[in-house]
């Protein structure tokens, strides 16, 4: 398969798992908040390709792209979705807090702002450990950059010089809330005051070109350990949280989606989507059933994992 | 001399064998590399150790404590030290929404062992921010472990303990004033296979005292006082941990004097003594005799004024009032410490710490 190609399978089998979320979620089998990646799946399987199993990835509650796209299960992933015992974390965490462990996905945090911290924390274990060069990535919202602790944790890095990678997603909202209403800096400036180097993909549509740039970097990194923040502009086209689209709420307009909307490869790419589709749907048609044919976590799990 | 050992000392040991036991093991917080070395605690581990593994860090509490939850998810093993205890509210959000919750909410996938050491001031104007016991706050919470050691045994045997056996967040309150105290060596109160057990200090019939961290060495010294012209047998029990306490121990105890004193060294409403009432009356609501005596800080923020200060805290006459009275119900006749030999071990602690 074509890099491309693989890009898109990637993207796309996202796509339509989250898809396929909205259609059962009126049947309430998923009994929790979901915040879907809808519009987002591009650059997260770009960015994806070029790690391994030994680099590390911290993201936030929205978790759903991040999980696929490094390597995690569907029938797992969807298990845990449901509540059953055989999802990932055995129906303790559910959508916000998916994880892959043997892939390199350590957690997801609805608090937003504490993955940076572990992201440090996580960098520096690599760095002094002399013997791999792994490196960490930390990915989250623009919104999630005005918790304080995501300058302290630039200093940090910078100080240490550590390997670490700051995806910072831009869609422009934090929860409702426009940026304008909440950002006086750019992430650039606060970059430079950090002596971190910085770049910016201006189109989280164009999987290539950000595949490219960088699997270069992560290369570069690896022989040069240092932090790097990259802002991603990109789309969130469904509301916050839930199943439906939001723009009868005043806080954003339709023109704004209909903008991405109309230059989504993953709706117009009708060669690849008829190549994949069935195939994609198929295998999650097979998770699906796996959770619904799997038990409901277990009484005795309440209790347990507790110190 | 050589049975004699003070508590900061023990630290200082336990800190030293978790860099050269635990290879995994860092050192890290405000102050562990400068001139005073978290009190002596630290000294020189930097240059033995090197300063991958000691060092000091920015003024970002709340980054440094999820920065253990990264690197313990990385393999290391953090110890994170905060050189008073107030700071540890800075990094709650870490410590409450990231370490407790790591292990339970990934369904046993992760484990994030870590040694929080906070120091609880007191004495020489310690004041509003500089003087807070915060176990109850933590010991709330499902998947923190919170210890008070309050001897130089339970710190030395408790963090050797933590660094090489524990494998969930431990939360340490470590108190200023027992720093300087010295210990018997050879002391052997502690269970070795459960080093953060609650256990025996003295052994009595008559009163049971449930104290915490120096609380422990007053309700000792209010014994010895008592001793002296009284025949009343006092058990002491160290909680040792406040999040894991041995509820049949205490239980047993209480249920063997009926008569209950709870010394903590923080506030009492929500804490410590209100726990052990939960115990008892969920358990068996006759086994007090008469009604328990519950002794900690004055209900109010930690005034700087000498005079206020030793007002604010309870001290070794509290302590045997409380035992009078609820052994004989009257002080009538008792011999009572005097201002002298109640402020006598803080009328040489000098500042600026």
């Amino acid at each position: 398969m074509q890099l491309y190609e693989k890009l898109f399978y990637e993207a796309l089998k996202i796509r339509l798992l989250e898809e396929k979320i909205i259609e059962v979620y009126p049947e309430d089998k998923v009994e929790s908040p979901v915040h879907l990646s809808i519009g987002q799946e591009h650059h997260i399987v770009s960015i994806m390709e070029p790690l391994t199993n030994k680099d590390i990835v911290f993201t936030t509650y929205r978790s759903h792209a991040v999980y696929l796209a490094k390597g995690g299960d569907l029938k797992l992933m969807l298990a845990e979705l449901y509540g059953k015992q055989s999802g990932i974390s055995k129906g303790k965490s559910g959508s916000m807090h998916l994880c892959s462990p043997e892939h390199g996905m350590m957690g997801s945090s609805a608090i937003v702002g504490a993955i940076y911290s572990h992201s440090i924390g996580m960098a520096y274990a690599q760095k002094i450990d002399t013997s791999t060069n792994n490196i960490t990535l930390c990915i989250t919202g623009e919104g999630a950059t005005e918790e304080g602790v995501f300058c302290e944790t630039l200093n940090f890095a910078s100080l240490k010089q550590l390997p670490i990678i700051y995806i910072i997603e831009n869609n422009g909202l934090a929860i409702n809330i426009p940026i304008e209403v909440r950002q006086s800096y750019t992430i650039e400036k606060l970059a430079k005051a950090y002596n971190i180097e910085y770049h910016s993909y201006e189109d989280s549509f164009d999987m290539l070109t950000i595949n490219n740039k960088f699997s270069k970097l992560v290369t570069d990194m690896k022989k040069s350990p240092r932090p790097i923040i990259i802002e991603i502009h990109t789309y969130r086209y469904l509301e916050h949280v839930g199943i439906s689209m939001d723009y009868d709420k005043g806080y954003r307009t339709l023109n704004e989606y209909e903008a991405w909307y109309k230059r989504d490869p993953l709706v117009l790419n009708e060669t690849l989507i008829k190549r994949y589709k069935n195939k994609i749907i198929k295998d999650i048609d097979d998770a699906i059933n796996f959770a619904e044919n799997s038990p409901s976590s277990f009484k005795d799990e309440l209790l347990t994992d507790v110190y | 001399m050589n049975d004699i050992i003070i508590y900061k000392n023990a630290i200082k040991n336990s800190m030293h064998y978790a860099l050269e036991k635990n290879k995994n093991s860092i050192i890290y917080g405000i102050g562990v590399t400068d001139y005073i070395g978290i009190f002596g605690t630290t000294e020189g581990l930097e240059q033995e150790f090197g300063s991958d593994r000691v060092f000091d860090t920015p003024i970002s509490e709340d980054a440094m404590t999820g920065f253990a939850v990264g690197a313990s998810l990385g393999g290391l093993y953090p110890i994170h030290i905060h050189i008073r205890a107030d700071f540890l509210l800075l990094t709650m959000n870490q410590l409450i929404n990231s370490a407790a919750k790591y292990r339970y909410t990934y369904g046993g996938l992760f484990q994030t062992p870590m040694l929080i050491r906070a120091v609880i001031g007191r004495s020489w104007g310690q004041g509003a921010q500089h003087s807070q016991s915060l176990q109850s706050l933590f010991a709330h919470i499902p998947g923190l472990t919170v210890i008070m050691p309050s001897s130089a045994e339970a710190a030395e045997k408790c963090y050797k303990y933590a660094v090489m056996h524990y494998k969930n967040p431990v939360i340490s309150f470590e108190h200023r004033l027992l720093y300087d105290y010295k210990f018997n060596k050879n002391s052997s109160l502690i269970d070795q296979n459960n080093p953060f057990d609650s256990y025996l200090v003295e052994e009595g019939n008559d009163i049971t005292i449930v104290a915490s961290s120096i609380m422990v060495q007053e309700a000792i010294k209010a014994s010895d006082y008592i001793s002296k012209y009284e025949n009343i047998s006092i058990e002491i029990i160290d909680i040792n941990s406040v999040s894991h306490p041995n509820q049949t121990l205490i239980l047993n105890s209480i249920r063997k004097t009926g008569k209950l004193i709870v010394a903590d060294t923080s506030w009492l409403s929500h804490g410590l003594g209100a726990e052990i009432s939960r115990m008892i009356l969920e358990t068996d609501v006759t086994l007090l005799k008469k009604p328990m005596k519950n002794l900690g800080m004055a209900q109010a923020t930690c005034p700087t004024a000498k005079k206020l200060e030793y007002e604010f805290y309870p001290n070794l006459k509290d302590l045997v009032v409380s035992i009078y009275d609820l052994h004989f119900g009257t002080l009538k006749g008792k011999k009572i410490p005097s201002e002298e030999e109640i402020v006598y071990q803080y009328k040489y602690f000098k500042g600026p710490f």
